[in-house]
């Protein structure tokens, strides 16, 4: 179980079961779930990486459940499914709710295979950056933000109102902390790539 | 004389204009439409008639020509026939030609005016009512000419109230008792002016004799039109008649003659208390009867009236009692044909209400079994994901097993990924959202067409051959709404098979595609079948909107119809 870093939701059984299997047949680790709650119990226990999830529920339909998901942990990747695909739906999945994808069911094998890889690393990166910037304060991820994003000390100094003495103070903390040797390797960082 | 071809029936040309032009555009009307379609004739009718009047305006016709050669002449007679109700200030109480007069008029429309008037000044010159020589030539003329002015003009006027809006008033066939009553109010008030240009006359100013001329004429033209036009109009064909023809049930038929009987009997008793002849009674009879049975009823009764009483009033009875009499008479017969046009046009708008409620219920079943099957591909699509998933996973293990097994695998996924692909077709077709024009091969339009249709196909016990389509073909199109198209033409088509089959071909030439939809039919065969022609209509909607046309050629047992459309790419 702990290993299962992929969590299947559906409120059909048999589905949700046959999906994880798919998913282990190809090399994953998936786990099926029935219902919204046991996967936002399961969220502190296994590292759960990805989800894919039913929209139509029960009591949580799949938007709830994916807002309530990103309140605890915003590194999960999120793959939609349905029976009932709209435009609106679709839409709403991918833009407001942060899906990955969104699959109409009886489900295309190939690009649910494609969907939950791509949610495994985006999740990942997701993780290292997270890892990176937790020592920061909050000055210093700005700093960190702005930084990456390719402007100077200067620019930063004035973007913040802060002097650029102090910008290269916390430039100096964000670099200790980070153990980067080099720009390159923070923006590497920043966008959650391995160095 | 009356019906000949190419003759525009008036009540029929008033109204669908304004509707079946927002439906389907007249231009893309081809020669080839379907007969068997009613609102599509009638659009066509519509559209016919409206591009010969722009074009010729009031030029004669070629079938105009004896007609008004048989006008002249029943004019003359009706004209001479009308004599003994004659009196000093008019010319007769009772002018059966201003029903002749007005018949043609609305039959074949305003523009003939200025023919009639012509016409009808020649008969006056020929039977010497009117002077040839003399300081009266012009005076006399212009008298000859009015009537026949002011009746187009009161035709030409109702047609264009009614072609504006809808009322009360300008529900069928109100329409026509109003243009009987304008016409020979406007051709009465006409004389005004004349008298008072006239240097004979003496003194100016509304004088008595003129008020005398003035009601004589129009009360005679009203008897004349209220009596002598309907029975033309029904003959020619111009003005429908109720569904039950023209023959009364006998029990209207009692139940009218009786109070028609009692209402004389009344007047009668009346006359003999020393009250004279008093038109009340027979208004209220004539009221009661045409509220009752519509129009025919209220000719019959209008004829009785007047076959009672003008045979009386044409006899030597003073000048004064005569108008007296048939003023009366006038408020009969005008009672009676409004109340029968009104009835008439009620039960129109009661039939136009229940057709619109039967194609509102269909509408509201077609919805309920639209969420139906949205629901069912639901459920259906829940346990086919399943399934799908499972059975490619057996086909793939069981590739090493004997072979019976892993054929068997094979096809069961083979049919669970055909059940998949049938149902996000369904879905796609059955959804609300937009659907953005696409290029879409013909090939595959063809083939959901097969899908859609497969349930009905078998049910039917019919066969649908497609010729193979070369898989260039490609048009820019809505898929759903063209799919929908050409299912509703072999829907239509399975429906009036006659050899079980239906065959649908494409083919491609000059930029466009010709989509072929035909069947058998047995020579003899009604062409209508038992849909509404919903159907029809809306591929013809559909493909217009796509910028295409939906013509219909047939062959001697054969109905087909071809679906033109402009082949995507085809401007690059």
């Amino acid at each position: 179980m702990n290993a299962a870093n992929i969590a299947v939701l559906d409120d059909d059984e048999d589905l949700g079961l046959t999906v994880a299997r798919l998913l282990v047949r190809n090399g994953l680790a998936a786990c099926a779930f029935t219902a919204p709650e046991q996967v936002l119990e399961a969220l502190p226990a296994c590292s759960i990486a990805c989800v894919v999830s039913d929209i139509q529920m029960g009591e949580m339909d799949g938007f709830a459940f994916a807002d309530a998901l990103r309140a605890r942990d915003p590194a999960v990747a999120l793959v939609f499914m349905t029976a009932w695909p709209t435009t609106a739906h679709a839409v709403d999945a991918v833009r407001r709710h942060g899906g990955l994808d969104y699959l109409e069911k009886p489900i295309d094998e190939a690009r649910l295979l494609a969907a939950v890889t791509e949610g495994l690393g985006w999740s990942a990166r997701q993780r290292r950056i997270a890892e990176t910037t937790r020592a920061f304060t909050r000055r210093e991820r700005e700093v960190f933000d702005l930084l990456v994003l390719g402007h100077s000390n200067k620019e930063i100094a004035e973007r913040l109102s802060i002097s650029p003495r102090t910008v290269e103070d916390h430039r100096a903390a964000i670099v200790a902390k980070t153990r980067a040797n080099g720009l390159a390797q923070l923006v590497a960082l920043s966008r959650g790539e391995t160095n | 004389m009356w019906t000949e071809a190419g003759s525009c029936a008036p009540e029929s040309f008033v109204r669908p204009r304004g509707k079946s032009r927002r439906l389907t555009h007249p231009v893309n009307f081809p020669g080839s439409v379907p007969p068997a379609k009613r609102p599509d004739r009638q659009a066509m009718i519509a559209a016919q008639g409206k591009n010969t009047v722009s074009q010729q305006g009031l030029a004669l016709r070629r079938s105009d020509v004896p007609l008004l050669g048989v006008y002249a002449l029943a004019f003359g007679l009706l004209h001479w026939a009308a004599q003994p109700w004659g009196g000093a200030g008019f010319f007769s109480l009772w002018y059966p030609a201003a029903g002749l007069r007005f018949a043609v008029l609305w039959q074949r429309g305003a523009r003939l005016t200025p023919w009639l008037m012509a016409s009808e000044l020649c008969v006056h010159w020929i039977i010497g009512a009117a002077p040839l020589t003399g300081p009266d030539v012009l005076p006399e003329a212009i008298g000859a000419l009015r009537p026949a002015l002011a009746y187009g003009l009161a035709v030409a006027g109702v047609r264009w109230l009614t072609s504006r809006g809808a009322g009360a008033l300008t529900m069928l066939p109100m329409p026509l008792g109003i243009a009987a009553l304008a016409g020979p109010v406007i051709a009465a008030l006409f004389i005004i002016p004349l008298a008072l240009l006239r240097p004979d006359l003496p003194g100016t100013g509304i004088h008595l004799s003129l008020v005398i001329s003035l009601t004589g004429f129009a009360v005679g033209d009203m008897l004349g039109v209220l009596v002598v036009a309907p029975p033309l109009l029904w003959f020619s064909g111009s003005s429908r008649l109720p569904r039950d023809g023209i023959l009364p049930r006998p029990g209207a038929l009692i139940s009218d003659g009786a109070i028609l009987v009692a209402c004389l009997l009344l007047t009668m008793a009346l006359w003999r208390a020393g009250l004279g002849l008093q038109p009340i009674p027979s208004v209220l009879a004539g009221a009661w009867i045409g509220l009752r049975h519509g129009r025919i009823a209220a000719w019959f009764a209008i004829l009785a009236e007047v076959a009672l009483f003008l045979p009386y009033t044409a006899g030597p009875v003073g000048d004064a009692t005569r108008l007296e009499l048939h003023l009366g008479i006038a408020a009969v017969v005008i009672a009676t044909w409004l109340a029968g046009s009104f009835t008439d046009a009620q039960t129109a708008a009661r039939a136009a209400l229940d057709k619109r409620n039967r194609l509102l219920f269909q509408a509201e079943r077609l919805k309920t079994l639209r969420a139906m099957s949205v629901a069912v591909i639901h459920e259906i699509s829940q346990p086919l994901s399943t399934l799908a998933i499972e059975a490619s996973h057996l086909k793939e293990r069981t590739g090493d097993l004997p072979a019976d097994i892993a054929e068997s695998a094979a096809l069961v996924d083979r049919k669970a990924r055909t059940l998949s692909e049938l149902v996000r077709r369904l879905r796609r077709f059955g959804s609300r959202d937009a659907d953005e024009p696409s290029p879409l091969p013909v090939a595959m339009l063809l083939q959901t067409v097969r899908q859609m249709l497969t349930a009905e196909l078998h049910e039917q016990n019919c066969r649908l051959q497609i010729t193979p389509v070369t898989p260039d073909l490609t048009v820019m199109a809505q898929e759903i709404e063209l799919t929908q198209a050409l299912v509703n033409l072999a829907r239509n088509a399975i429906t009036a098979s006659a050899d079980r089959e239906v065959r649908i071909s494409a083919a491609g030439a000059g930029g466009e595609v010709h989509i072929a939809v035909a069947n058998r039919v047995a020579p003899e065969a009604p062409l209508d079948g038992s849909g509404m022609g919903v159907g029809l209509i809306i591929a013809r909607t559909i493909v217009e909107a796509h910028g295409g046309v939906l013509t219909r050629k047939d062959e001697p047992g054969l109905v087909r119809f071809i679906l033109t459309l402009p082949l995507s790419g085809a401007e690059a």
